[in-house]
């Protein structure tokens, strides 16, 4: 290790966490000033100057009138890094199609210490604005895709994340009580299929399924949104939810047999 | 197969019922299996019942020292797996249909032919002594000119393995037709002496699938949830070669109807009725299932009249023919004139016609 290192126990760098604590914080703030970032990060200005101007010299940071906003130096990591997650390759052409078949915004989710986020979407033609991005991250237990995932967890796994949880409410829909999740969670199991009504955004609903391999290992979940104006009667019930299941089979037969598709 | 035919190292590739009907046949005539599948489920139970030795990949076992292959993988995987048999210089025995679609067909055709591997596809219904017989009188002239076949393959509730691949569209290429109305087309062509298509009209409906009253009287292949259903359920087809011969096709996985399984084989001066319904579970069941093979005739001794003859020829397991076949033929070297890749290829290009003139649906 370098001189100047602060380090705590278990090998921790301290400056490392600090460094994308402040990343994060500009990530959260869209852009921001040294001061208002410092203030939020609980942190001395000057510290956080340092950290600002060594990240924007690596591309990491833009500085823009005095104001940072991240760089493309991180979105290199972030492709590169998804590139690496072999459900992002299995179930790409699978999310396009769905896109394709309902008009509609199609996800790839996976679940990341304790969060859902979006590895890949594609917008179908009915969709003007995608209110998402890939890397986009949400809670779970207000999203279809999180729903899904939650539904195929093992009991010790689901009980370890409802214990850190605060099932916080995002609108009137949000299931917030943690029995009533349960329910919700079970019902998912028994059809397959989650709904989200309204539950993270008002206007929004999304369909998703959960998608795991032949050793029963969770990989994802795959999910469609659109306005609820759109989302209605057997087209939200029925008809995209099983558009859904039939992408998914394919991406968990594809993902047990990559070797011999990727041949074709 | 007689007592001294050579013991061969043949390497099985896909684990699903097929290969361990495949399996079960090889290791009684004592052939030694080498096997693979990448479904650790199919692996297990695999591994569980049948003394084979077991690989992680298809380039482990073509690298391993071996006489033939046997592809059961799901149709879309055939073509990977033939074509690195071919490769490994070995002739390949593919379940039907030869691939999930007629490209992948051409494919695997041309790869064969490049190689000079011999290739088979698994119509094994062509085995079956009824349908050689049958076949036979149509050759002998005795029926005259033939001009119309009329084919039903109907399960009245079939649908296998609903919800596992052979209900995707992407993986299995289509449903009912693809699946069983395979084996009409192939019997058809056959019976025809391999005709080119002319026209054709028809029509897929896929009335089962998604309904949630479905009886599941008889499930066949894995008991999997209904997740992945984009297929047809049954389709009919009107047919028309080029010798101005057609055939009416009626296939269902499910349909309010009688099961049956036959041909009805009109000629200019007699036809044929052959019924070779089985249970879903046997390829060739014990005696009372087959209820009608039948020569229809008129003669004029004294006066017109019909002779309606029984025709009664020994049963066989077309099943286990199919692979002695493929087997002798593996040891002789000489491709038999059965059930041959260009012959597979040839119903693959109805099968796709047939799907073009039905309308494919939206993936």
């Amino acid at each position: 290790m370098s001189e100047g290192d602060s380090r705590s126990g278990g090998g921790r760098i301290e400056s490392v966490a600090t460094a994308f604590r402040i990343l994060e914080g500009v990530r959260e703030r869209d852009r921001v000033g040294v001061t208002e970032l410092a203030d939020a990060l609980d942190l001395p200005k000057s510290t956080v100057h340092h950290y600002l101007s060594t990240l924007a010299s690596d591309n990491y940071l833009v500085r823009e009138d005095g104001r940072y906003r991240l760089g493309l130096g991180l979105f290199t990591l972030g492709a590169s890094a998804r590139t690496q997650e072999r459900i992002y390759h299995v179930a790409k052409p699978n999310v396009d199609r769905l896109a394709e078949t309902t008009g509609e915004q199609a996800r790839l989710v996976v679940e990341r210490d304790g969060q859902g986020i979006t590895l890949y979407q594609a917008a179908g033609d009915d969709v003007d604005d995608p209110p998402t991005y890939a890397g986009t991250v949400e809670d779970l237990h207000c999203t279809a895709a999180g729903k899904a995932f939650l539904a195929e967890l093992p009991a010790d796994r689901l009980d370890a994340f409802l214990a850190d949880s605060s099932l916080s409410r995002r609108t009137d829909n949000t299931i917030t009580d943690e029995d009533e999740l349960r329910a919700t969670l079970a019902e998912i199991r028994e059809r397959g299929v989650a709904f989200d009504d309204e539950e993270r955004d008002q206007g929004v609903r999304c369909v998703a399924s959960a998608i795991s391999d032949r050793s029963g290992e969770l990989l994802g979940a795959i999910s469609v949104s659109g306005p609820s104006d759109r989302l209605t009667g057997e087209r939200f019930r029925s008809e995209i939810p099983s558009r859904i299941r039939n992408v998914v089979g394919v991406v968990e037969f594809n993902t047990t047999y990559s070797e011999w598709s990727d041949a074709l | 197969m007689n007592d001294d035919s050579p013991r061969m190292d043949i390497g099985l590739v896909g684990l699903g019922e097929h290969g361990e009907t495949h399996a079960e046949f090889l290791q009684e005539l004592g052939h030694t299996v080498h096997a693979v599948d990448l479904d650790p489920r199919a692996k297990e139970r695999f591994r569980s019942r049948y003394d084979a030795t077991m690989y992680e990949g298809l380039d482990e076992l073509f690298s391993a020292d071996m006489d033939a292959a046997i592809i059961s993988t799901p149709n879309k995987f055939h073509e990977t797996a033939a074509l690195k048999a071919f490769d490994a210089g070995l002739d390949v025995l593919i379940e039907k249909p030869l691939a999930h679609d007629l490209a992948s067909a051409e494919r695997i055709v041309e790869a064969a032919a490049e190689t000079g591997s011999i290739c088979m596809c698994g119509y094994f219904h062509r085995f079956r002594n009824r349908c050689r017989l049958a076949k036979a009188y149509v050759e002998s002239g005795r029926l005259g000119e033939v001009t119309h076949v009329d084919a039903r393959f109907m399960r009245r509730r079939g649908v296998p393995g609903r919800g596992t691949w052979y209900t995707s569209r992407e993986i299995a290429g289509g449903g009912a037709l693809i699946d069983v109305g395979c084996f009409l087309v192939d019997l058809v062509l056959y019976f025809y002496d391999w005709p080119d298509l002319e026209e054709v009209i028809a029509t897929a409906r896929s009335d089962f699938g998604d309904r949630s009253d479905y009886a599941y009287l008889e499930m066949y292949g894995e008991d999997d949830e209904a997740k992945m259903y984009d297929v047809e359920d049954s389709v009919t087809a009107f047919c028309e070669f080029d010798g101005g011969q057609t055939a009416h096709l009626e296939v269902a996985w499910a349909a309010n109807a009688e099961r049956r399984h036959e041909y009805n084989i009109r000629g200019t001066e007699a036809g044929v009725s052959l019924d070779v319904t089985t249970p879903l579970e046997s390829v060739d069941p014990a005696g009372g299932q087959h209820r009608d093979f039948r020569l229809y005739e008129v003669r004029s001794d004294v006066v017109d009249h019909y002779v309606d003859s029984e025709l009664v020829p020994p049963a066989n397991d077309p099943f286990r023919d199919e692979l002695a076949t493929f087997l002798a033929a593996v040891e002789t070297g000489e491709s038999p004139d059965r059930c041959t890749a260009e012959q597979a290829l040839a119903v693959q290009r109805v099968l796709d016609s047939i799907y073009e003139a039905a309308g494919r649906p939206r993936p």
